[in-house]
């Protein structure tokens, strides 16, 4: 069969994937953006107007979204490296243990971050199982549910995003560690010289994407802080949310202009982490050379 | 053996190990406690008293449908998205894709747009043209289940060689024996963990649902939400958060066990 | 009570209907209902006729195990005497019948599912903007001779003009109550309670609002900082709310390093807040089903020595009803079981607190003599006064415009300045 050339024909197989994502987020984004600036409103003319972001920027509640957002996300993310990469560093240095962690990584992953939450919330909660493994009175019990420093929302992310880099970091050391940390040890370099000079290096692209893939999921994750956190400050989405659902339709347009702004947000932050990405390729490139 | 470690560090493996299991499992164990406890009154560290009272409220809660629900929600992303991935998958290892950088980020782009931001959007235009919600709801779970599959069977792809196919066309099999015979067969695995992702991706949403379907379409996480988010429901979220755990980690068992027996 | 829950499962449908209503240039919402639809004016003996045989589904709020049990085992079995079958729809927020029917009305089924609903003022209020609810109907059953037509408590919803659209069912009365054997010299005001709980550290909180009585705690501050209902315009102002809620607001941040906790968390709901009181965390509790509490002090939930604050200034106090949407399937039926749920007898056996322990909406001096002396004879509860004493100076609840305005500046003012 002649006639196709390759590239028509790669095309007709990326259409039933780059069709629906490009028609879902296209028409999305748009009458999000259309809808915030006040081109499509839910009754009346059209009326080009930033007052939905003007009223969102005048309003602390945004602001203090947005700080909140950030704030999670950020340590959520820190959280789950600096532990999944070491699970994934240690997995690979023992056999039984690594089968063992491998395994306890996976299985997270079925877990709905909803149901992970209501756990999470179980366990940490002033009668949870951690106050009473502890023998505390629940009165001294520090919030961490529902308390001013979402520790709860946090650990939650945390726990589930960390096998989630263990597995990703795993699977790129698997790739070409062995080879190479064998032929280091034959070179007489030592443990920690091998950790330093060859796991890590190798682990480090996968684990910045992991963990920008984290950070932009926890920015724009509704279930878990709804579930565990306080209703004030509110991050991005659970505000969102609150004003899509209010009574006032006026606050529709305000939702949307928060669905904008976060979307903007991860956009970036994954954009940053794919400059990051393109640096550490280099940086071990030169390494490695 | 060239990765004999010195004795005292291999020591030290096992309680890191050790902590690193319990990191990973704790959080489910008040679960299962809870899903055993018919009372469990407070300083005590196990139940109070053992039994059932959690499943039984969970199936008056409608926990069966829901589960039934789920299944169905996570099945046709799957359907959906499982076969579109492997396509694009298949492009994007195996031939030469124009602007490849281009698509390659486009494809990947649900996974940085929040998907409460997308069913926003989306809802307001299915509303206005009079579209059911739930089409709405599989439209956006299944995009936001593409990157996985397309991914996935990228990297499935990328190894696999296509002269088979070549081989099996020079013996004279047609393009469907072709298909059915050799490709399938080979990218089984790959294509079952795509499936599997693609299958999470609707089984485990809540946002999206919500919005949609505003409280009416009942699904697992959807009833684990409306019963922890009121306090005194202990024993029934935990009953409900197991039924929403268990089948997909079985899932998961199964697939893996069959990865096992394809790669002998 | 129908409870609504802290964060609406369902109220994202309801605002897309309104949206399509609007774009299908039905009346803007808000516009209150100018062409709700009415029910057919006819003698009472043919919608008794024509109810016979069939099957009203009364959807109703499912958290309530003996709401659930009068409704089974009482009420249905009566209607089943009238040639009526009731089924009982459990739901776990009003708001999803309402939203039910929304749905429907939207692809326009005009034998709907929903014939009888539980509603409370938002809900009632959120209906009546997209003319869900049938009007003009109440006035047609027999049962509303027995019913005070003067009464405010049942003439206005929350603010919202009743207009025969729903009938009622029960009074609810918003009670504080305390712990004797902790609390020697109990407060007798709102304000008097906040000192209190400045001189007690630790001992007080309220469940954290849009709790529904966190919401009524909030409420029921901001007439003791206002200086009386009278000083609050019962429809939702702009300016009323500019100047009083600072006011509010202000007190009760100056409250919060006096509460359990310092005010770090409050108990999400009520529940929560009962665990705290049982588990003597704190001394107080309040709710807007009082009948509850005396059934938790029988059952040993709550200790034996709670005692309802007596407030002079009176409290919050409001009725909530029965509606009929305007596209039920079954109408005659769903009038003919909001007759029987008003009637006397129905309305006795309900205040029983060993069956439910609701208050009445009949006015007792208009009610056969049988059935007053009944009244007369149910226990009288060492934990809750009767009802007319509790009632005595009931404060009219505030339009259901203020509910959420008051929630989003506590959210960020009180729980967001600590």
């Amino acid at each position: 069969m002649p006639a196709r050339s390759p590239s028509r024909r790669a095309l007709l197989l990326l259409l039933p994937a780059a069709v629906p994502t490009v028609a879902v987020l296209g028409a999305a984004l748009t009458v999000a953006v259309l809808q915030s600036t006040g081109l499509m409103p839910v009754v009346g003319e059209p009326d080009p107007t930033t007052a939905g972001y003007r009223a969102l920027a005048g309003d602390r509640a945004l602001l203090d979204g947005l700080r909140v957002s950030l704030g999670i996300a950020a340590a959520s993310t820190l959280l789950a490296l600096a532990v999944g990469l070491g699970t994934a560093l240690l997995a690979r240095t023992t056999r039984l243990g690594g089968r063992l962690l491998r395994a306890a990584a996976a299985a997270t992953v079925p877990v709905p971050h909803l149901v992970g939450a209501a756990a999470i919330g179980l366990l940490l909660a002033d009668s949870g199982l951690a106050a009473r493994a502890l023998a505390v009175e629940p009165g001294d019990f520090p919030p961490l549910v529902g308390g001013p420093w979402w520790v709860a929302v946090v650990a939650e992310y945390a726990w589930k995003e960390s096998a989630f880099v263990a597995l990703v970091v795993l699977a790129a050391l698997a790739a070409g560690e062995r080879e190479l940390d064998e032929a280091a040890a034959t070179l007489g370099a030592g443990p920690w010289q091998r950790l330093r000079r060859v796991a890590l290096p190798l682990a480090a692209p996968s684990a910045v994407a992991a963990g920008g893939v984290t950070f932009a999921y926890v920015l724009g994750s509704y279930d878990v802080a709804w579930l565990l956190g306080r209703s004030y400050p509110e991050p991005l989405p659970v505000l969102a949310f609150r004003l899509w659902t209010d009574v006032d339709l006026a606050r529709r347009e305000q939702a949307l202009a928060v669905a904008v702004v976060t979307t903007a947000l991860a956009l970036a932050s994954l954009l940053a982490t794919a400059a990051l990405l393109a640096r550490t390729a280099r940086a071990t490139g030169r390494t490695a050379t | 053996m060239t990765r004999a470690a010195p004795l005292r560090r291999r020591a030290g493996v096992a309680p890191r190990v050790a902590l690193a299991l319990v990191w990973l499992a704790l959080p489910l164990v008040p679960l299962v406690l809870w899903a055993a406890a018919d009372r469990w009154s407070f300083p005590a560290l196990l139940p109070t008293a053992w039994g059932l009272t959690g499943w039984r409220q969970a199936a008056d809660q409608g926990a069966a449908a829901a589960l039934g629900r789920s299944v169905l929600l996570g099945l046709v992303v799957a359907a959906l998205a499982t076969p579109a991935g492997a396509m694009a998958g298949r492009a994007l290892a195996l031939h030469r894709v124009p602007a490849r950088r281009l698509v390659e980020g486009l494809l990947l782009a649900p996974v940085a747009v929040p998907p409460f931001a997308v069913v926003m959007g989306l809802t307001t235009l299915t509303l206005r043209a009079g579209i059911p919600g739930t089409v709405a709801l599989v439209c956006v779970l299944t995009v936001s289940a593409l990157p996985y599959t397309v991914f996935v069977m990228r990297s499935a792809y990328t190894g696999y060689d296509v002269g088979v196919e070549e081989e099996a066309r020079t013996l004279g099999a047609g393009p469907r024996a072709v298909l059915l015979r050799v490709h399938l067969p080979l990218a089984a695995p790959a294509l079952a963990t795509a499936a599997f992702l693609a299958f999470l991706v609707g089984w485990s949403d809540y946002v999206v649902t919500l919005v949609v379907g505003g409280g009416q379409l009942v699904t697992l996480p959807m009833l684990v939400g409306a019963l922890s988010s009121a306090t005194g429901n202990d024993a029934v979220v935990a009953a409900v958060s197991l039924t929403a755990v268990l089948p997909p980690l079985l899932l998961l068992v199964a697939t893996a066990l069959l990865a096992r027996r394809g790669a002998r | 009570m129908p409870r609504r829950r802290p964060l609406p499962l369902t109220a994202a449908l309801l605002g897309s209907v309104l949206v399509v209503s609007s774009c299908a240039g039905a009346p803007e919402p808000g516009a209150g209902g100018g062409a709700a639809p009415t029910a057919p004016d006819r003698p009472w003996d043919e919608v008794l006729a024509e109810a016979d045989g069939q099957t009203v589904d009364l959807w109703m709020y499912g958290g309530d195990q003996q709401g659930n049990a009068y409704v089974d085992d009482v009420l249905a079995p009566a209607a089943a005497e009238r040639g009526v079958t009731l089924r009982r729809v459990p739901v776990t927020d009003t708001a999803d019948a309402v939203n039910r029917v929304l749905s429907e009305l939207q692809a326009g089924t005009d034998d709907g599912s929903v014939d009888l609903v539980w509603v409370n003022g938002e809900n009632f209020a959120t209906g009546r903007q997209a003319d869900a609810w049938l009007c003009d109907w109440t006035g047609q059953l027999p049962s509303m001779e027995f019913v005070d037509p003067e009464d405010p408590l049942l003439t206005s919803d929350f603010g919202t003009p009743v207009d025969g659209c729903e009938a009622p069912w029960h009074k609810a009365q918003f009670v504080l109550a305390y712990d004797s054997a902790d609390v020697a010299d109990p407060p007798t005001s709102i304000e008097g309670l906040l000192e209190w709980a400045e001189a007690n550290p630790g001992r007080f909180t309220y469940p954290a609002p849009p709790d529904f009585t966190g919401s009524a705690f909030l409420r029921q501050v901001l007439y003791a900082v206002a200086g009386g209902p009278e000083e609050v315009p019962a429809e939702f102002d702009r300016a009323a709310l500019d100047e009083l809620g600072p006011r509010l607001f202000d007190r009760l941040a100056g409250l919060a390093p006096s509460l359990w906790r310092g005010g770090d968390t409050y108990p999400r709901d009520l529940a929560a807040l009962e665990e705290l009181y049982a588990g003597d965390q704190v001394d107080l509790t309040m709710t807007y089903g009082p009948a509850t509490l005396a059934q938790q002090v029988a059952s040993g939930a709550l200790p034996a020595s709670t005692r309802v604050l007596p407030l002079e200034e009176g409290t919050l106090g409001n009725a909530s009803f029965l509606a009929v949407p305007v596209n039920a399937g079954d109408q005659p039926g769903a009038l003919v079981v909001a007759d029987l749920a008003l009637s006397p007898e129905q309305q006795l056996a309900k205040a029983d607190p060993a069956t439910w322990g609701q208050y009445p909406v009949v006015d007792l001096d208009r009610v056969p003599e049988d059935v007053r002396a009944g009244f007369a004879a149910l226990p009288a509860s060492p934990v809750v006064p009767p009802f007319e004493e509790l009632s005595g100076g009931a404060d009219p609840e505030l339009g259901a415009g203020w509910v959420t305005p008051l929630e989003d500046g506590w959210r960020s003012d009180v729980l967001g300045a600590g």
